[in-house]
């Protein structure tokens, strides 16, 4: 009966703490632990906790040839584990998630790997699900096996993607605009096909450790819950490693003629598909918050975006179209696409680059740069409104090496832009000449 | 490392802390009714200072008539293009000034509108959407710029998906005469012979409050919520809405099989069963929830029977997933798709499912799995919690298929009782040939694959 008294316990814990006033949260920096940085969010509303840990093992550390090597890498340490009394198969692994109701996931993306636990705050519960997620991440069996289907069945993957126009499109993107850094490599057939055990257990090796792991909590624990969290989900992982080889360097695209930097793939898909983009700017740059501001006015704001304007609104030419900045820790690109029916790429194609060309050389206008900045601040609570949201910032801030007090600063920053430094700074990072152009399954007439 | 806790145990502790959040949402959840016949249901959730504003009408793709298909989608995309007072394009800007995120979606079932807004900017966006409730007003030039729009997103999410294809294939052929056989989107020929008339008299058939549910959810004072809407909407007057005619299926009476050649490189199946869906004033028929659970023994979590058996252990597809929802206003299927693995045919997956589900149905089901499930519903029910914007598509939803958002509750408890011979009864009495569809993707070479050059 001790755990029914519980129970209700947490239950009036839960609901008598509702009327807490909406500062936004601090981030508490909790001490470092084998080389690890621990950020703590305490939200007690809701009895559940989200744990992550970022690792610096990204697809861009993919050797040269085995391009999927970081993804099998993360994407295999739920298929079986060594414990203390012998090995967790992959189906004891996922009977015991689905019986915490609990959730463990893992996500690559070019620059950092992922590792997400939800699970309900109930110490014996959550206790379990880091327990296993600790085995995941410290010693992965790596069964050749089950390497072998799941290699299998990426390669098959990919030979279907290799039917859509929207993943031959960013493959073909990626290549051009990342030029010499890794992430210009997309796995293919040949490079999953030559990874081998041996590889996983090395890149696993190298990267897994605590000096590259970054671990943000959300939820329901305090800081002395939280150390306990930590402690056990990194009891064996090694503090350090090998050195490692540092990544070349990020280069900027470079001034090149149109035959130069556009390629035209023919395709024969009812849309055509079009990216155009460049290098730009890591996430910590002093002009982020300019950049952020303007591109809202040029292709970020939905509905209200200049290219949304002209392409959709004004023409009727397509049902999405937008630009972006993809901000990372050390890379970071401009993006900007839409798909058109394919007789009218051409059109489409000149309404974008005019749009993108005009918005570098006279920046917003006053009206437009207001009503940029009134959506970003007026709309800043939507960004913080629930453990998931809190959790990407946090991680967000705490990878990118960002002020602690980022959330708190925030709409500060995007009231501070003024119209000089949103044209300025469009006009030092983006230039037509620069741009990599990709049109697939244009048919002109 | 076993865990040695009894599975039952968190059984236990999870109802525990489950019905204290039950009585919570009641005690949270208001509903009342204009008297123009406009619903509204507030939930009052105060963990961060934001709301989402939903208006949600009953009516959908299964509401047109033939050559008129996808008109309710083509209106939902027209309600942004202008009122009396509010000029084409001018919404979305001014949601946007209140720092305000915006969309709407069509489904067979409903149209829904939603804002989501720091709560100080509510009244505002109140204000915004009941004026479009009563006060629409575009021009034919908005309409033909806006159909070419509806065209590409057809392009983009059907013509050129083959997995769309192949779901607008399977759907028209399993169903003979309900409107469900319809895609949401329309037929791209309907589309090319819209008028902007048609749009207005959908518009004027359905867009009244006696046939919208408004849903707000997050950091709001119920009784200022009620004194807004009333403000607002409450002047609407009410309007007679068209007779919907039930369009019952008739039973079906054999296997139907139809064949999507589209450009892909793995085969695709998909195998349809027509079963039951919970009816309203019907809440404790077991049948609807068994075949949820059922659906989740099968496709639930990753070792869950289907993905177990034929991805991992006979490698004959390369992914699988299941598909059921007892919730909604028309019939329902019970789908199982796959993709084929590298060198397997559609025939071995389709026997290879046939014997999985032969062996559930000689043997049942575990009671570990079943619990195991009900588990992770109970989970789920915290997690939501975690959305405002969630938990009022969880309302909208149920609303609009004929239920009370205070069903919600009862239909959790109800899934909690049901027994593994309640979840091997429905597999034997619904997954046979008699009412099944069987839709094949037969991949084809594109004409110019992506040999890429300059």
């Amino acid at each position: 009966m001790m755990s029914l008294k519980k129970a209700i316990f947490s239950c009036l814990l839960v609901f008598g703490m509702l009327n807490s006033a909406h500062a936004i949260l601090p981030i508490e920096k909790l001490d470092t632990y084998k080389g690890a940085k621990v950020y703590l969010v305490q939200t007690k509303a809701l009895p559940m906790v989200d744990i992550e840990v970022s690792i610096d093992a990204g697809d861009r550390y993919d050797p040269a040839g085995k391009s999927g090597l970081a993804d099998m890498t993360a994407g295999l340490m739920n298929y079986g584990v060594r414990v203390d009394k012998g090995v967790l198969s992959e189906a004891q692994i996922a009977d015991e998630i689905a019986d915490l109701g609990a959730s463990i996931g893992l996500s690559v993306g070019g620059e950092r790997a992922v590792l997400r636990i939800r699970s309900l705050s109930r110490k014996d519960l959550r206790d379990r699900a880091v327990q296993l997620a600790a085995a995941m991440l410290a010693a992965p069996t790596y069964d050749p096996n089950i390497l072998n289907r799941e290699k299998q069945r990426t390669i098959t993957s990919l030979l279907e993607a290799e039917t859509k126009p929207e993943y031959v499109l960013d493959r073909r993107f990626k290549k051009m605009v990342y030029g010499t850094y890794p992430l210009a490599d997309s796995p293919s057939v040949q490079s999953v096909g030559a990874v081998a055990t041996a590889d996983l257990v090395q890149f696993h090796r190298q990267f897994y450790r605590g000096d590259r792991m970054i671990i943000s909590i959300v939820g329901d624990v305090d800081q002395s819950e939280a150390n306990e969290i930590i402690r056990t989900l990194l009891k064996r992982i090694p503090q350090s490693g090998p050195v490692i080889a540092p990544l070349p360097e990020f280069q900027r695209s470079p001034v090149e003629g149109l035959a130069q930097r556009e390629v035209q793939i023919p395709f024969d898909s009812q849309q055509a598909h079009i990216a155009m983009g460049m290098t730009a700017v890591t996430r910590n740059n002093p002009d982020y918050f300019p950049l952020l501001v303007g591109n809202y006015v040029l292709g970020g704001g939905g509905f209200v975006s200049r290219l949304m304007n002209e392409v959709r609104e004004r023409r009727g030419l397509a049902y999405s179209v937008s630009s972006y900045f993809a901000p990372g820790k050390d890379t970071g690109i401009f993006q900007a696409g839409l798909q058109t029916k394919s007789d009218q790429a051409s059109v489409a194609l000149e309404v974008m680059s005019d749009t993108i060309a005009k918005f570098i050389v006279d920046g917003p206008t006053p009206s437009e740069l207001t009503a940029a900045k009134a959506n970003l601040m007026n709309g800043y609570p939507l960004r913080i409104d629930n453990n998931r949201k809190l959790l990407d910032n946090v991680s967000s801030i705490v990878w990118n090496d960002l002020p602690l007090d980022t959330m708190e600063i925030w709409t500060k920053q995007v009231e501070a832009v003024t119209l000089e430094q949103v044209k300025t700074a469009f006009e030092k990072y983006l230039a037509m000449d620069r741009m990599k152009v990709v049109v697939l399954g244009a048919q002109n007439k | 490392m076993r865990f040695n806790l009894p599975r039952i145990t968190f059984i236990f502790l999870m109802f525990a802390q489950l019905s204290c959040a039950i009585a919570k949402d009641q005690e949270d959840t208001h509903e009342y009714q204009l008297s123009n016949g406009l619903k509204l249901i507030v939930r009052e959730d105060h963990r961060a200072p934001t709301v989402a504003h939903m208006v949600w009408y009953r009516a959908g793709s299964m509401d047109e008539v033939n050559g008129r298909t996808g008109l309710a989608h083509v209106l939902e995309h027209m309600m942004f293009k202008g009122t009396d007072k509010v000029k084409a394009g001018e919404f979305s800007r001014l949601v946007a000034a209140l720092g305000g995120r915006e969309n709407a979606f069509t489904n067979r079932d409903y149209t829904a509108y939603f804002q989501q807004v720091e709560k100080s900017k509510l009244d505002e966006v109140i204000k915004l959407e009941a004026d479009r409730m009563s006060n629409l007003n575009f021009d034919d030039s908005e309409f033909l710029k806006e159909i070419q729009v509806v065209m590409e997103e057809r392009r983009l999410r059907t013509e050129d998906n083959p997995s769309s294809l192949l779901n607008e294939s399977l759907m028209a052929t399993a169903y003979m005469s309900s409107p469900y056989r319809h895609p949401v989107v329309g037929w791209m020929n309907d589309l090319q012979n819209m008028k902007a008339n048609d749009a207005r008299d959908w518009y004027r058939s359905w867009y009244k409050p006696n046939n919208a549910t408004v849903v707000i959810t997050g950091d709001v004072e119920t009784k200022k919520v009620l004194a807004a809407v009333e403000k607002y909407y409450g002047s609407i007057p009410a309007q007679e809405l068209p007779v919907r005619k039930p369009q019952l299926e008739p039973p079906q009476k054999g296997i139907k099989q139809v064949q999507v050649k589209a450009p892909a490189d793995s085969a695709q199946l998909t195998m349809a069963w027509k079963v039951p869906r919970l009816e309203v004033g019907k809440l404790d028929d077991p049948e609807p929830y068994a075949l949820e659970l059922l659906t989740a023994v099968l496709d639930g979590y990753d070792n869950a029977r289907l993905n177990r058996v034929l991805v991992k252990q006979e490698k004959v597809v390369n992914d699988v997933g299941v598909g059921y929802d007892m919730i909604s206003r028309g019939p329902e299927l019970f789908e199982i798709a796959a993709t084929m693995a590298k060198g397997k045919t559609v025939a071995q997956a389709q026997a290879s499912i046939r014997k999985a589900l032969d062996e559930l149905k000689q043997k049942g089901v575990l009671d570990s799995e079943l619990k195991r499930i009900k588990v992770r519903i109970l989970s789920e029910q915290i997690y939501k919690r975690d959305s405002i914007f969630g938990q009022a598509m969880e309302i909208g939803t149920t609303e609009m298929a004929g239920f009370s958002w205070k069903d919600i509750d009862y239909m959790l408890e109800k899934m909690q009782t049901i027994t593994p011979e309640q979840v091997q009864l429905v597999a034997q009495k619904y997954l046979v040939d008699e009412g099944l569809t069987i839709a094949v993707l037969d991949p084809q070479a594109r004409k110019s694959a992506a040999k890429e050059g300059r």
